[in-house]
């Protein structure tokens, strides 16, 4: 997917002006924030979960290279074959040869991020496979032609009647809206034609098992159970930071994935596959496939100040937890990851000169921290993107800072650095100010305050310090 | 073409080592318990689903009501054939498809539903699956009212219902019909997902894996619409839980 992350203010605003999307989003944001609150709280041990799921990951990253040796050795030993894939071009390619490789004629989808970085439903498309998305959010938005809104709620924005429009082609407006269920199932009667004819499936992974080489998928609709049932080749994809060593290790990451992504103690399904159709099984399918994907994550790896955010479990907590991301939605973000994780993430995967917007898009309130079931410290790395955008090197594209910017706040830091400069500058400021101030306020300052002014006033500047009013009140009172 | 050599070299360097290292044992390495502590720890998991079995079973009754089960309690045998036959009635069904868990021929399935009329099928193919056997298994599944399974293991802490695919055990025999129906045993309920995985990591030391796994809790749902739950998008728009024995 070709980042847009450069234009986060044109979005943000678009999503700002829209009535009915505010209210829409509003909606579901606060029922997974509150449905996330509660089911913490109903989980006694529930601190104890996340510090046992932040250590699970910190370790794992800390040892990547030997874990995804463990897993790429016993995914083979079950039969499956895996594909370590540089970056989304090489991954994307290698699932469409293995699909004319067998002839493959439709291929379903589950909703997996990984496969949004790639691209991979329109360019399986383009290939001229069938390829339908089933997990009805990203169905309703693959026929929309859009990208998903939200990592869990990709249609969030969708009005019932946009849906109807896409789902019924002979529904006009002023017809009546059909209602959530009505809707659903249409959809469901679709799909199902879908399942019957499928050949071939690409899911995410919600957890990779080194020890075993399985893998395992949260679903809520069955859409990842049909996906590993089906069709007779199943492909799985996954970045290659979405392993924990052991079997046993997801007990816990289970609970705290699912608590915080929609509040529930369990999405409908979990499925564990740990290889393809046993000889004397009923159905499933003939092969199976992990591609493993690098795509950028190698820069997060190897950057101290970032590691951390390879932690992620794909949650979404954050989002629903975070001020901005409520307002600005999730198209403002430009790139396959929306909010505070997208906001560190994309940056860095996709280049912080195009995506500088991201890490200011944040008032650093710590929500998204207090969220995080892996205990990701979301604003520390935000203020560490913002230094690198102010005074990071040039030549790694990160500085998009102007040296005309630079050179204001160095006078600021000579200026704050002594108190004759400092009284003196607040002096000079509030003269020139002051042609511009009415009863106390600036209603439109000129550069670098004129950012300021556009949505709100600036209080002039006094033309006395409160140093110097204090002494005058000492004056008066001896 | 990325070879797998190259990019886990890649992964070491950017960890900032020369050469793979080996984790040590530490808090999160728990998990690697070796086979005689993972063999301890699902006996305990079994001794503990057998000891507090009535307890265990009315806690698994509640929260699978909670996840949107239709939870029934059946005294005897007879009453857990009477309560499919009157399901099988009011869903008018024509074709029912069971699993050959042996709790279904203990409740006599066959003729509660021979009674209600429905034609009752297998997907047992005992173990010679060709492709076109394959295509009829997920045919009949596709084409049935309702399916009927047991349980492999039933979880306390989250009304899971736990089934391994398998011989006799379609995968979509729970999935693929509009209707669920599993049958549960007392003593078939574990208390919260981690016996489970201490059952799971037991069964993968000893060699004993099974193929895949799937924990059910209650009908496929979606919200996915202007937020509004609906149940039955891709699998079951209704599951019934046959809770055996005094509730």
């Amino acid at each position: 997917m070709k980042p847009l992350t450069v234009n986060f203010r044109s979005k943000a605003a678009l999503t700002l002006a829209d009535a009915q999307i505010q209210q829409s989003i509003e909606h579901v944001y606060t029922g997974f924030f509150k449905g996330r609150l509660t089911a913490a709280g109903d989980t006694p041990e529930w601190e104890h979960l996340r510090t046992k799921g932040k250590a699970i990951k910190d370790h794992t990253i800390a040892h990547l290279d030997y874990y995804l040796n463990m897993l790429a050795d016993n995914v083979e030993k079950n039969g499956g074959s895996v594909f370590f894939a540089d970056d989304a071009n090489e991954a994307r390619k290698h699932i469409i040869d293995l699909a004319h490789e067998r002839e493959i004629k439709t291929v379903i989808k589950s909703k997996s991020m990984v496969s949004e970085e790639m691209g991979l439903a329109e360019a399986m498309t383009d290939e001229g496979f069938e390829t339908v998305e089933t997990d009805l959010g990203e169905y309703i938005i693959q026929l929309a032609n859009e990208t998903p809104y939200h990592l869990i709620a990709p249609a969030v924005h969708k009005s019932r009647a946009d849906v109807a429009k896409l789902l019924d082609d002979d529904y006009k407006d002023g017809d009546r809206v059909p209602d959530a269920t009505e809707l659903t199932m249409m959809a469901r009667k679709k799909l199902r034609g879908v399942f019957e004819r499928a050949d071939m499936s690409v899911t995410g992974v919600n957890f990779a098992v080194a020890e075993s080489g399985s893998i395992a998928l949260v679903t809520n609709e069955g859409n990842g159970r049909m996906s590993t049932t089906v069709p007779r080749v199943h492909v799985a994809v996954m970045g290659m930071e979405k392993i924990v060593p052991s079997i046993q290790d997801l007990s816990t990451m289970l609970r705290i994935l699912i608590r915080s992504a929609t509040g529930q103690r369990i999405s409908t399904y979990v499925t564990m596959v740990n290889e393809a159709r046993k000889a004397d099984e009923e159905e499933g399918p003939e092969e199976f496939h992990l591609v493993i994907m690098n795509n950028g994550r190698q820069k997060l790896l190897e950057d101290p100040q970032m590691r951390e955010s390879l932690n992620c479990i794909r949650c979404g907590a954050c989002l629903n937890a975070c001020p901005v991301y409520r307002k600005v939605g999730g198209h403002a973000y430009g790139w396959v990851y929306p909010g505070p994780i997208g906001a560190i993430v994309s940056p860095v995967l996709t280049g912080l000169k195009d995506a500088s917007n991201l890490p200011s898009a944040s008032s650093l309130c710590g929500a998204c921290h207090d969220a995080c079931p892996v205990k990701i410290n979301i604003p520390r790395m935000l203020l560490e993107l913002r230094y690198r955008t102010a005074e990071g090197s040039a030549d790694k594209d990160e500085r998009t800072s102007s040296a005309k910017e630079r050179g204001i706040w160095k006078m600021w830091r000579i200026g704050m650095m002594g108190r004759k400069r400092f009284d003196m500058g607040a002096r000079l400021a509030g003269l020139a100010l002051r042609p511009l101030s009415r009863g106390g306020w600036l209603k439109k300052a000129p550069p670098p305050i004129s950012g300021w002014t556009s949505s709100r006033d600036f209080p002039s500047i006094s033309s006395s310090s409160l140093k110097s009013k204090l002494s005058k009140r000492a004056g008066r009172s001896k | 073409m990325a070879d797998r050599a190259k990019f886990i070299s890649e992964v070491t360097s950017s960890l900032g080592r020369t050469e793979i290292l080996s984790p040590e044992a530490d808090s999160a390495t728990a998990g690697f318990d070796d086979a005689s502590t993972a063999k301890a720890n699902a006996e305990k998991a079994m001794a503990d689903a057998s000891e507090r079995s009535r307890e265990l079973a009315d806690q698994m009754a509640d929260a699978a009501a909670t996840a949107g089960w239709k939870v029934h309690r059946a005294e005897s045998h007879s009453d857990a054939a009477d309560l499919i036959k009157s399901i099988c009635e009011d869903k008018d069904a024509k074709s029912v498809l069971r699993s050959t868990h042996e709790v279904l021929d203990q409740i006599s399935v066959d003729a509660a539903v021979a009674n209600s009329g429905a034609t009752l099928g297998t997907t047992d193919h005992s173990g010679e699956n060709t492709r076109e056997l394959v295509d009829q298994s997920k045919a009949d599944a596709f084409t049935a009212d309702i399916g009927i399974t047991g349980v492999d293991y039933a979880i306390a802490e989250t009304g899971t219902v736990v089934l391994h695919p398998r011989s006799g055990l379609s995968r979509l025999v729970s999935l693929a019909p509009p209707t669920h129906i599993a049958v549960l045993r007392p003593g078939e309920v574990l208390d919260s997902l981690d016996e489970l995985f201490a059952m799971e990591r037991n069964d993968f030391m000893s060699g004993n894996l099974a193929g895949s796994m799937n924990l059910i809790s209650g009908p496929s749902k979606t919200a996915d619409i202007e937020g509004t739950t609906v149940t039955g998008i891709h699998g079951p728009l209704e599951v019934h839980l046959i809770v055996l024995g005094k509730g």
